[in-house]
């Protein structure tokens, strides 16, 4: 539902506006460049003034991502949210978190131990990957 | 060994019957009286064979009737019937044999001739074998007698008579209904019903006689009716029938009839019926007819009130409906047909139904399957609004100009408490609506849901008129809005009104700045949100047009500074002179042509490439065809392929310049206004989007659920089958893949 690229999301159906299937690609140029993570998002009965709830469902190897439960550290996902976010803005903000992680607040501390180390970090990256087989 | 008592039982017995025998008469002569008297009555009763050239022993009638005395006062009568019975039933060979030759004969000529005589030879054979009735009649059983050998006689000749004699009576009663100009007293005719009665075929074949009338009056009408719609023919064959079938009628249903009155209630049942089936008949006929009655009508008016009068009689409403529904099916309602031809059709339809059934059921169902059959035509709408407006060149037959323009009917609530309401007829299925309303319009535009569809087509059509208009007369169509806004309302043609009030709008503009600063465009300043979406082209006017077009554009605003013009320069015409080596030209041409040739000013040779790119945006074949027009006009010549040369001097006509590329004629007149489908496509593509962030995001999904995701999108309002097409066409392009009814996005 948006122009930008490598993001999208939609709702999964329609008698239930608060639970939205988004797919988000690894910007070029990144070590994440041509992966596509599927995420899902659930908003709370009182969005926009809290933030939607935002996980992974694709197995993502990052520092700020859990890689078993897909929970993510995002300040605007937490304390710094506000009612003007959309979910554009949200999804494109999990795109440039992808490239460019914090590793000041770890939730996978291997993953940010090792960004230092990009070919090593790409292959616990593909260990974990499971590209999307074009089913919800 | 034999007792006494027995003995004296048979003496008693023989006594008994020598004195019944002999009476009183002395001796035995009384006996002998009564051998003489048998014998003479049982050889005077004995069949003969009237083949037998021997001439009948001559009888004295005198002495016959004394033995056939004798023998009654003797109580012998009884006994006499019998022996003749046995006669009868050993001489009947004789008449199987007779009926057989003549049977043969009759299967290999099939001459009814053969059959009459046959029959007539029968009624020989049964006269000369018939108990002198004036003799025996007196007696007690004499009556029962003549019934006995009346019945022994039938009996056994029907059982004789092979199965082609049926057919042969069937011929010769045909024969004589083909005879029966003259009244029945007519001598042959009236011998050989004689002879049916006597020989009691007349009971026997009562049903093939029928037959024979039934078939009679159903070639007759056939024969008289068949494509003959211009004038009713039930009064016709009325008096036909009067004339013809019911003087015939009268020898084989009302024989014995002694007076009128009695021979009239004799023939009622056959009469009635014979009624009937002419009434049917001709219903069949019609309801044949039936496709080809609608499309002669009007001059059918009287086979349709033929045929009217005919269903009140005949049940073969069911019959017309299905057959007429087999026709349109067959005949109308193909890719073949012309959509105004089936709307023609449609109409006249209408009008005929009507005639036949005013309260429309039998319409209702047989246009039925015509109405669904035009909403999935992509060009009904333009067709009826057309109509509408009168199209001057379609002709214009579907609405009649005399008519009164109603507003358009919204389907009734029935009303009750009407004194005159009638119940709908027995047939009228469930869902039939009983459409009071005979204005033809208001039917056509409810072959659709809404009347929206209209109102946009309304629009499209109008913005094209008002583009293509050259001599900036409105009248015409502002009379049509005014006719349109009786018929849709006031509201619905707001838009239309506007486009209207924009022509004059600019006419009065033009005025004025023409008057700050003459120039010779005369723009067309027309409101964007009002007027449909025009065809866009990123075409930029070289040259001295560019100049015009910005010094009208800066004179505009400086008279109407909030507002913007935006340039629709490939729309227009424009009226050039050109001035050449050795002639002047004057052209009326398009922008594009005229953007070429200005082009030709600045060198002689292009290549069609190099034309457009001067010209912005433009498709190789619109660019061919702009040069086409010069090429035809002899100002251009295409010098190899893809170069042309302007020809200052005009060149003579050589065999090559017969141009190549004819179609230049094949101008195309239609103004350049997006039509209502390709505003849809273009709406669709906005909900494109939703449905890539769908498939993206959801994986594949069936069609049910795409819409129903798509319901959420604000002002969608397609229905499922345009939204398979559109996903149909999706995947011809590749977006998209289907697999089991599940969508997803091609990779």
């Amino acid at each position: 539902m948006s122009s930008s690229p490598g993001i999208s999301a939609f709702p999964k159906n329609d008698s239930n506006l608060f639970e939205w299937a988004g797919t988000i690609e690894g910007a070029p140029g990144t070590i994440y460049a041509s992966l596509a993570f599927r995420i899902s998002i659930s908003f709370p009965s009182n969005y926009p003034y809290s933030a939607p709830t935002i996980k992974f469902e694709t197995p993502c190897y990052h520092p700020n991502v859990d890689i078993n439960g897909g929970a993510i550290c995002l300040d605007i996902l937490q304390d710094k949210w506000s009612a003007v976010y959309s979910v554009q803005t949200v999804l494109l903000s999990l795109q440039s978190l992808l490239g460019e992680p914090n590793n000041a607040s770890p939730l996978n501390p291997d993953a940010a131990n090792l960004w230092s180390n990009p070919e090593a970090f790409k292959v616990q990256l593909m260990k974990h990957y499971r590209p999307l087989d074009g089913s919800a | 060994m034999v007792s006494n008592a027995v003995r004296a039982q048979v003496a008693a017995k023989w006594q008994e019957s020598f004195t019944r025998l002999n009476r009183s008469e002395p001796g035995i002569s009384g006996l002998m009286a009564f051998s003489d008297a048998w014998t003479l009555a049982t050889e005077f009763l004995k069949p003969r064979d009237l083949n037998d050239p021997k001439p009948r022993r001559q009888y004295d009638n005198r002495r016959v009737r004394m033995a056939f005395d004798t023998i009654n006062k003797c109580r012998r009568l009884p006994v006499m019937m019998e022996v003749f019975l046995e006669d009868l039933h050993n001489s009947q060979y004789l008449i199987a044999r007779e009926v057989e030759s003549h049977m043969n004969l009759y299967s290999e000529t099939s001459d009814p001739v053969i059959v009459r005589a046959l029959i007539f030879r029968l009624v020989e054979w049964y006269n000369a074998w018939s108990p002198p009735a004036e003799q025996i009649i007196f007696y007690r059983l004499g009556q029962t007698i003549i019934s006995a050998y009346m019945l022994s006689f039938q009996t056994h000749l029907f059982s004789v008579l092979p199965a082609s004699f049926a057919r042969g009576v069937k011929s010769l009663v045909a024969a004589t209904l083909l005879g029966t100009v003259s009244p029945p007293s007519d001598q042959r005719d009236s011998a050989l019903w004689h002879a049916f009665d006597m020989l009691r075929l007349v009971e026997r074949y009562e049903t093939l006689i029928a037959s024979v009338g039934y078939e009679y009056i159903e070639s007759h009408v056939h024969e008289t009716c068949a494509g003959a719609w211009s004038e009713p023919m039930l009064p016709k064959l009325r008096a036909w029938m009067l004339e013809k079938i019911v003087p015939w009628m009268i020898w084989p249903f009302a024989r014995g009839a002694t007076n009128a009155e009695e021979a009239k209630t004799m023939m009622q049942g056959v009469g009635s019926r014979f009624e009937f089936h002419m009434h049917k008949t001709l219903c069949d006929l019609r309801t044949k007819e039936m496709f080809d009655i609608i499309v002669d009508f009007p001059d059918s008016v009287p086979a349709l009130n033929d045929l009217k009068e005919c269903l009140q009689r005949v049940d073969q409403r069911a019959e017309l409906v299905q057959s007429l529904r087999r026709a349109n099916r067959k005949r109308l309602l193909h890719p073949g047909a012309d959509t105004k031809d089936i709307l023609l059709q449609y109409v006249s339809t209408i009008k005929c139904l009507r005639i036949v059934d005013p309260p429309g059921v039998l319409l209702f169902k047989v246009a039925d399957p015509i109405r669904r059959y035009l909403r999935y035509r992509p060009d009904t709408i333009r067709c009826i609004v057309a109509s509408l407006v009168g199209d001057g060149e379609s002709g214009d037959s579907l609405i009649d100009d005399s008519e009164p323009i109603h507003p358009l009917q919204q389907p009734e609530v029935e009303n009750y408490a009407d004194p005159e309401w009638i119940p709908e007829p027995v047939d009228a299925g469930p869902d039939f609506r009983a459409n009071k309303t005979s204005d033809i319009i208001s039917t056509l535009v409810s072959i659709y849901d809404s009347k929206d569809l209209f109102i946009k087509e309304l629009q499209v059509l109008l913005a094209q008129r008002l583009l293509a208009l050259k001599d900036g007369n409105l009248d015409r169509e502002r009379r049509n809005v005014e006719i349109l806004k009786i018929r849709f309302g006031e509201s619905a043609l707001q838009v239309c009104e506007v486009m209207l009030r924009d022509m004059t709008d600019s006419r009065r503009i033009d005025q004025h700045v023409q008057s700050q600063k003459p120039n010779v465009m005369h723009p067309t300043i027309i409101s964007r949100h009002f007027w449909p979406a025009l065809e866009v082209s990123d075409m930029v006017m070289p040259g001295q047009f560019q100049d015009l077009q910005e010094q009208y554009a800066k004179e505009f605003s400086s008279f109407k500074p909030d507002k913007v013009l935006r340039w629709h320069p490939h729309l227009g015409r424009i009226h050039l002179e050109l001035e050449l080596d050795d002639r002047t030209v004057e052209a009326d041409v398009p922008p594009l042509e005229a953007a070429f040739i200005e082009l030709f000013s600045e060198k002689n040779t292009w290549t069609v490439d190099e034309l457009i790119t001067r010209v912005g945006k433009v498709t190789r074949s619109a660019a061919l065809k702009a040069l086409g027009t010069w090429v035809d006009m002899r100002l251009l010549k295409e010098e190899s392929e893809n170069v042309f040369r302007l020809l200052s001097v005009a060149e003579d006509v050589t065999e090559d310049a017969t141009p190549k590329l004819g179609m230049a004629s094949l101008r195309e007149d239609l103004p350049p206004v997006i039509s209502v489908q390709q505003q849809q496509a273009e709406q669709m593509r906005v909900y494109w989007k939703f449905i890539e962030g769908m498939l993206t995001n959801l994986g594949s999904l069936g069609l049910d659920r795409i819409q129903a995701m798509l319901k959420l999108a604000p002002g969608y309002d397609r229905t499922i089958e345009q939204l398979a097409n559109f996903m149909e066409a999706a995947k011809r392009e590749g977006l998209v893949t289907v697999k089991d009814g599940l969508w997803k996005l091609g990779k």
